[in-house]
């Protein structure tokens, strides 16, 4: 069983009767020690004697929830997140372990996640791409997110489109997708913008917003992305997708190519996905790896695809990386 | 003579039937040459398709003179999402 901070706290306040161990190493504990917190220092192999509710404590709250599954104690919780989530949740009240198992990485830490939360994205089309880029983000805890379309759910989206049901036909996508999201978590401020994206709209869609994900499924609507995030220097992360290949890329930033520059011409850019069909699991990979592209924009992360287009084959599981 | 590795993506993949060919080109042969070719393999399947083109893995924009053992890929764009 495991225990958030923000649930610790109450126990704390409501005093519970429960015994509080922590269960680090010696130098573990003098490096990083818990605050307001009173623990009995115990050696995992003792604790079992004790009686009643515990609370087991180690640095991040995976050692913990190990010992317990393993030794099949009884009454024992694992502090979620450990000693980084506590000692956060008491500097502001901010109860962070939801997210534990991606602010144990350095890469990322608790810093790194308040970054994520304060972040701000606009998705531009709620299909496979969007859907999957979207329910990367929230889970993740990304601030805020504009959701940009103006299609309706149909039977032929739902093997690629997961945050819409068989319930959900004829329903507007983005208030469909705006519920189901807000049900994964509700950290996320998500703002539903119900149209297609047309010249004229595109700065209300992107007000406010640090990046932009392309998620379209039409050469048009790229091209205005590309525009606006040119000119309000909103980095662009291209995804889509043909058949059994999705193609990747982080676009106006750094690097002086865009999608204007990358395909020139008047062009006509083959079948959408209605047309030339799309596997689908697909937009899945591809969205996430869009949504993966993101993160490390705001968590300023390397290696990137900034100033690259990643060629991914679904049926080879190759890929090739076009340097712009 | 030169030899070119041609890497084929998406329409090209579909409309030459191969993830990969190799042609021989005659010395001078220049990317823009070895794309009227491929045109022409693919039969008219490739009429309305822009292509970008990369050369040894990387973009460029102008025609450039290949080399033998050069690698090119013909990108175009795709609208799926």
């Amino acid at each position: 069983m495991i225990i958030t901070p923000e649930k610790l706290k109450k126990w704390l306040d409501n005093d519970k009767n429960f015994t509080l161990l922590d269960t680090r190493p010696k130098n573990q504990i003098k490096q990083s020690p818990i605050k307001e917190l009173k623990c009995i220092i115990r050696p995992p192999d003792s604790i079992d004697q004790i009686k009643g509710d515990k609370v087991l404590v180690c640095q991040f709250g995976i050692v913990t929830e190990g010992m317990i599954l393993e030794n099949d104690l009884q009454n024992s919780y694992s502090l979620l997140g450990g000693v980084q989530a506590w000692n956060e949740f008491i500097k502001d009240k901010n109860d962070l372990s939801r997210w534990s198992r991606q602010t144990i990485l350095e890469e990322i830490g608790i810093d790194g996640q308040k970054k994520i939360m304060k972040a701000r994205v606009a998705i531009v089309g709620m299909g496979g791409l969007g859907c999957s880029a979207a329910t990367s983000l929230v889970a993740a805890g990304i601030g805020t997110l504009n959701i940009i379309d103006g299609d309706t759910v149909d039977l032929s989206n739902l093997h690629r489109q997961h945050l819409y049901q068989a319930g959900d036909i004829g329903k507007e996508k983005v208030s469909v997708a705006k519920r189901a999201l807000e049900n994964i978590s509700s950290h996320t401020k998500i703002n539903s913008f119900n149209n297609f994206l047309n010249q004229s709209n595109a700065k209300s869609c992107f007000e406010n917003i640090d990046l932009i994900i392309d998620a379209t499924d039409n050469i048009v609507s790229r091209q205005i992305i590309d525009k606006v995030s040119k000119d309000k220097n909103l980095p662009m992360i291209y995804g889509s997708l043909y058949k059994f290949e999705g193609q990747v890329g982080v676009f106006n930033t750094e690097s002086k190519i865009g999608y204007a520059e990358l395909f020139p011409n008047n062009i006509s850019g083959g079948e959408t996905c209605e047309e030339a069909g799309v596997i689908g699991m697909l937009p899945t990979i591809i969205g996430n790896m869009q949504a993966f592209e993101a993160i490390k924009l705001i968590l300023n992360l390397e290696p990137n695809l900034i100033g690259k287009l990643l060629i991914y084959d679904s049926l080879h599981h190759t890929t090739e990386v076009i340097e712009l | 003579m030169i030899k070119i590795r041609l890497k084929c993506f998406s329409q090209v993949k579909y409309a030459l039937g191969k993830n990969e060919i190799i042609f021989e080109l005659e010395n001078g042969a220049s990317t823009d040459d070895l794309e009227k070719i491929v045109r022409k393999k693919a039969e008219g399947k490739l009429n309305d398709v822009a292509l970008s083109t990369a050369l040894n893995k990387k973009y460029i924009s102008k025609n450039t003179e290949l080399e033998d053992g050069d690698e090119v890929a013909f990108i175009p764009p795709v609208q799926g999402g």
